[in-house]
């Protein structure tokens, strides 16, 4: 019996050292730092990480370089922060997460690898997006916006509304029985901060102080709302994004994400200007996003000679070439405009057209809560019916409690 | 006290004492794992809530007292009053929903002629088998879209107005409520099923013999047989269903696909309040306050379990 | 008399099969739904016109899915992730269960009503520690460290739930047993285990669900879609909304549950408790 018990306890500490073993493993499974290897990470479409990789392979053949795709990238980013043995060496993101970051302390500057000769043949929009408190933080490599596309099986071209008024008159004219005169995601802060900019406001200062209870902000959602109402009840992505691939909506405001789809689904389509607001004579002024590598500190300062070859590589025009061809990116990069497949681009150059009316996303940390907050004022006012003033009043001082929050 | 008897007693309290080492060896891997992956990170948000760790002292955080408590306090407001009162009627509805339709189908499921049973447990458990959040999106998209929902094309076809159902408070609720009912029974049916199973069958008999009808024997024997064999997964529900995030989450708040539902559970209400900021200390000061507030229900409903 | 008995009987027990043929039927609609959309040719979740049987029947969803995504990579790393964790959670849980449950020892009552309350904190919370534990033993990236996380977070249940079974195994049969002169290992093994053996299976069924479901510890502490667990690689399907294409996405939810209901199916034989078949009395 005594020996039997010796044998359980035996057991017992085998089972303990199982976690201790895998431990262990875990370490030894660990890469050394080496520093002809980069890893970068990205939550992009494949074609983008596929694009990238093969220019990077091209032009810098002899660094590693290793493209891993993070979903939660910048909850991860919050994580591992600078740690070497976590965190990536660079990595791809939108431009409005620089401020958390920089505030963070984790990101180094692009302009100790890239020299500001390069920078200048970038496109101004781009750069201003990615300055920080006068630091640049990302080298930009494409941007987005969002664009007024319409299907010309049901709008015709000169039918294309040029005022907010004619799209609104449209709108009457073509939404009921299940069809819709025009649709995007109106509830959504990314969406509806074009409605914001065209009535000469914004969600937000430059100085971190959120402006929702501004004039243009209440005049901007209380003359929103009727094109609203000839929307449908739903503010997410797939409900809009079916309805116009499906051929129900004829137009919409809607990221260049959505055009392979919409020609995979056999739509003609139309990209046009974005309409202007009758009362102010400001287009409608959509957010824009400038997509580029930023370079993490320890990075930086331990493989200082191949973050600037990479970066060197990632400036060099083909890589826009590329991605534009490989997913219609519009590049950051004027250079790549040279190019005669870009200059032919109906999407590309639409998009380049409309940066010059796009606002770049603030890139400050307040922006961070701000989607919410907006996210909020607009499903009161659009969907639950609330009085726009006292809706206004109540998300600017929401903001401002969580704004103070984040000190 | 003679010499025998104090040697006698001193043999046992050495046995006590060796029972106790064992007992402790036996459970140390599950009790250390325990310590790691669950008190560690309560330990450390406290260590957390009482520093000024946030977006702009990463690295260079530094203890600070009790500040965030003091601000998280603030947040005590009607918002929060009015989320932890919905998180308790949610909890409540959830729960006694899921016993009772539970006990009932699992005793159905019983019933010795159903010779189905297993094809019928197996279909029912489908639910389970599906990721949570994958279920959620199918519910969303799938049955409660305003457009193209399946209840809308249905609702449509009865010649009835499409109903935007996720849209008002109360509607809300109750899609919630069925969505998270619908992930929430397969494990309530599977325990409550294996612990009918283990009930002597003779108890029954003598009890029939006596003339105890259905009601009599759930009453006296299927229910007491049956409570301490549940009771762990119900009281684990039980906190699950209060910590809820996702279903409500998923459903209602989503960034980008806001439904204009204010239904919030306290977990959802504190994500939009306080997470969202950045602000760890602050953060953690909320989670610790939420966590006492369990415990302070908890204690108050005594979570009794046979010693 | 008894004809009519029987007749009742009969009838009754067509009503009930009814019962639950309706029940799974709206159980099931979601996931019918899902289905019918994954063999659907045209490229939408969101039809406006829908049926339960689709139009066009189409087995390309399925291929893309298990052809097209790393999904059989993700179904690997899965099942690595799955097994070893539930063997752990068993290995470790068992022993544990069994002493609470037999034991009479100081501290014993004061840690189970301590383990229950702890494991109310909601794990969404405890990320950030749980990083900060995992950095200093190099575990972030690795499999190893989630199984770490895993195991950890369902112990409170096993633990729990094994205990609770335990304690209705009447502790005569083990007496009776010791008297024969059988060590506490045999006991356990020969006795306690065969009749704990639903309670066994639940919880390594829950073990192994948590696992599979699992999507926000997989996603933060893994990088590169290689490493990625199913629930992992199918959220980020999902999160990519550019590309995202919702027959593909059903299909793979549809592929995704198939291995754990085949294995709950398995398990239903052995979920009886030895206890209806012996002739023990409590």
């Amino acid at each position: 019996m005594k020996r039997l018990r010796k044998w359980t306890a035996w057991i017992l500490v085998l089972a303990m050292l199982v976690p201790l073993v895998l431990t262990t493993a875990g370490c030894s499974g660990e890469t050394q730092a080496d520093d002809n290897r980069i890893v970068i990470w990205h939550d992009k479409e494949d074609a983008v990480a596929e694009a990238l990789e093969a220019e990077l392979a091209r032009l810098v053949p002899d660094v590693e370089i290793v493209l891993e795709k993070k979903t939660s990238l910048t909850d991860s980013l919050k994580l591992s922060g600078n740690d070497p043995s976590a965190a990536p060496d660079l990595f791809i993101f939108a431009h409005d997460k620089i401020g958390v970051f920089a505030e963070m302390g984790i990101l180094a500057p692009v302009t100790d690898f890239v020299s500001e000769e390069t920078l200048s043949s970038y496109l101004d929009m781009t750069i201003d997006a990615v300055t920080y408190k006068d630091t640049i933080y990302q080298l930009p490599i494409y941007f987005e916006t969002l664009l007024f596309m319409y299907n010309r099986r049901y709008m015709q071209d000169d039918e294309v509304p040029a005022t907010t008024e004619e799209l609104y008159a449209y709108m009457q004219e073509n939404t009921g029985r299940g069809r819709y005169g025009f649709v995007e995601q109106h509830s959504t802060a990314y969406y509806s901060a074009a409605w914001i900019h065209g009535f000469g406001g914004s969600l937000i200062s430059a100085d971190g102080q959120p402006l929702l209870d501004s004039e243009e902000v209440r005049r901007a959602l209380q003359y929103h709302l009727k094109f609203v109402e000839l929307m449908p009840g739903e503010t997410e992505y797939s409900t809009v994004n079916t309805l116009f691939i499906e051929g129900q909506a004829d137009a919409t405001i809607g990221g260049p994400w959505m055009v392979p789809s919409a020609r995979e689904a056999g739509i003609d389509l139309g990209i046009a200007p974005m309409p202007t607001v009758d009362e102010t004579g400001l287009k409608l002024s959509p957010y824009s996003g400038v997509q580029g590598v930023y370079v993490l500190n320890h990075a930086a300062q331990s493989k200082d000679e191949t973050v600037r070859q990479v970066l060197e590589a990632l400036s060099n025009p083909s890589v826009g070439v590329a991605l534009a061809q490989a997913s219609g990116c519009a590049p950051a990069n004027t250079a790549c405009y040279d190019d005669p497949a870009i200059a032919e681009d109906e999407m590309v150059q639409a998009m380049r057209e409309t940066a010059e009316i796009a606002t770049p996303m603030p890139n400050i940390p307040e922006m961070d809560v701000m989607w919410t907050v907006t996210g909020n004022l607009l499903s009161d006012v659009n969907l639950s019916g609330e009085d726009v003033d006292t809706a206004a009043a109540q998300a600017q001082e929401e903001a401002l409690d969580l704004i103070a929050a984040m000190q | 006290m003679g010499l025998k008897r104090q040697k006698k007693w001193k043999q046992k309290k050495k046995g006590k004492g060796k029972t106790t080492f064992y007992a402790y060896l036996y459970s140390a891997p599950s009790l250390i794992l325990i310590g790691l992956v669950v008190v560690f990170p309560i330990l450390y948000t406290g260590y957390i809530s009482l520093t000024n760790m946030n977006v702009y002292h990463w690295f260079d955080f530094e203890i600070i007292g009790l500040g965030n408590y003091e601000r998280a306090l603030l947040l005590v407001d009607s918002g929060f009053l009015s989320a932890l009162l919905a998180t308790i009627l949610w909890t409540v509805v959830n729960m006694v929903i899921q016993l009772v339709v539970a006990f009932v189908l699992a005793s159905l499921l019983n019933i010795q002629s159903l010779k189905l049973r297993k094809f019928y447990k197996t279909l029912l458990m489908f639910p389970w088998a599906m990721p949570g959040y994958v279920s959620i999106l199918l519910w969303k998209t799938g049955m409660f879209n305003s457009q193209f929902g399946l209840l809308n094309q249905w609702m449509e076809k009865l010649g009835l107005q499409a109903v935007r159902w996720l849209s008002s408070d109360v509607s809300a609720f109750i899609c919630c409520t069925v969505v998270n009912l619908w992930l929430a029974l397969p494990f309530m049916i599977m325990i409550m099923d294996g612990a009918l199973q283990s009930i002597d069958k003779s108890y029954y008999e003598s009890a029939i013999l006596d003339g105890a009808g259905w009601f009599k024997r759930t009453i006296y024997i299927t229910l007491p047989t049956i409570r301490p064999i549940i009771a762990p997964a119900v009281i684990i529900t039980v906190f699950t269903t209060f910590k809820q995030f996702d279903v409500v989450y998923l459903l209602t708040q989503q960034a980008g696909a806001k439904t204009g539902s204010h239904f919030h559970t306290l977990l959802t209400y504190a994500y939009e309040n306080a997470f969202i900021t950045n602000n760890y200390g602050y953060s953690s000061a909320i989670s610790i306050i939420i966590f006492a507030l369990l415990l302070l229900f908890s204690w108050k409903f005594r979570l009794k379990e046979e010693p | 008399m008894r004809n009519r008995k029987k007749m009742r009987k009969r009838i009754g027990l067509v009503f009930l099969n009814l019962f639950f043929i309706a029940l799974c039927f709206v159980t099931l609609i979601p996931i019918l739904y899902a289905l019918s959309v994954s063999f659907n040719a045209q490229n939408s979740l969101l039809s406006s016109d829908f049926s339960f049987l689709p139009e066009q029947f189409t087995l390309d969803n399925y291929r893309e899915v298990l052809f097209g995504e790393d999904i059989l990579v993700w179904f690997g790393n899965t099942a690595i992730l799955a097994v070893s964790t539930v063997a752990i959670s068993l290995a470790v849980a068992i022993p544990a269960a069994y002493c609470f449950s037999r034991r009479r020892f100081p501290g014993r009552m004061a840690v189970i009503r301590a383990l229950v309350l702890l494991n109310s904190f909601p794990a969404v919370l405890s990320m950030f520690a749980v990083y900060r534990l995992l950095r200093p033993l190099g575990l972030i990236n690795s499999r190893a460290g989630l199984i770490l996380v895993y195991t950890g977070t369902m112990a409170v249940f096993s633990l729990w739930n094994m205990k609770g079974y335990f304690d209705t195994i009447p502790v005569e049969l083990e007496e009776a047993a010791r008297i024969d002169g059988a060590s506490t290992f045999r006991l356990v093994r020969l006795i306690v285990l065969p009749l704990a053996k639903p309670s066994i299976i639940v919880t390594a069924l829950m073990v192994l669900i948590y696992v599979w479901n699992e999507y926000i510890y997989a996603t933060t502490f893994m990088t590169g879609e290689d490493k990625y667990t199913l629930a992992a690689g199918l959220y980020s399907l999902q999160a990519t909304e550019m590309s995202g294409s919702w027959p593909v996405f059903a299909a793979a939810s549809i592929t995704v549950s198939l291995p754990v209901l085949s294995i709950f199916f398995l398990c239903q034989r052995h979920m009886v408790s030895g206890l209806t078949a012996g002739g023990v009395k409590g």
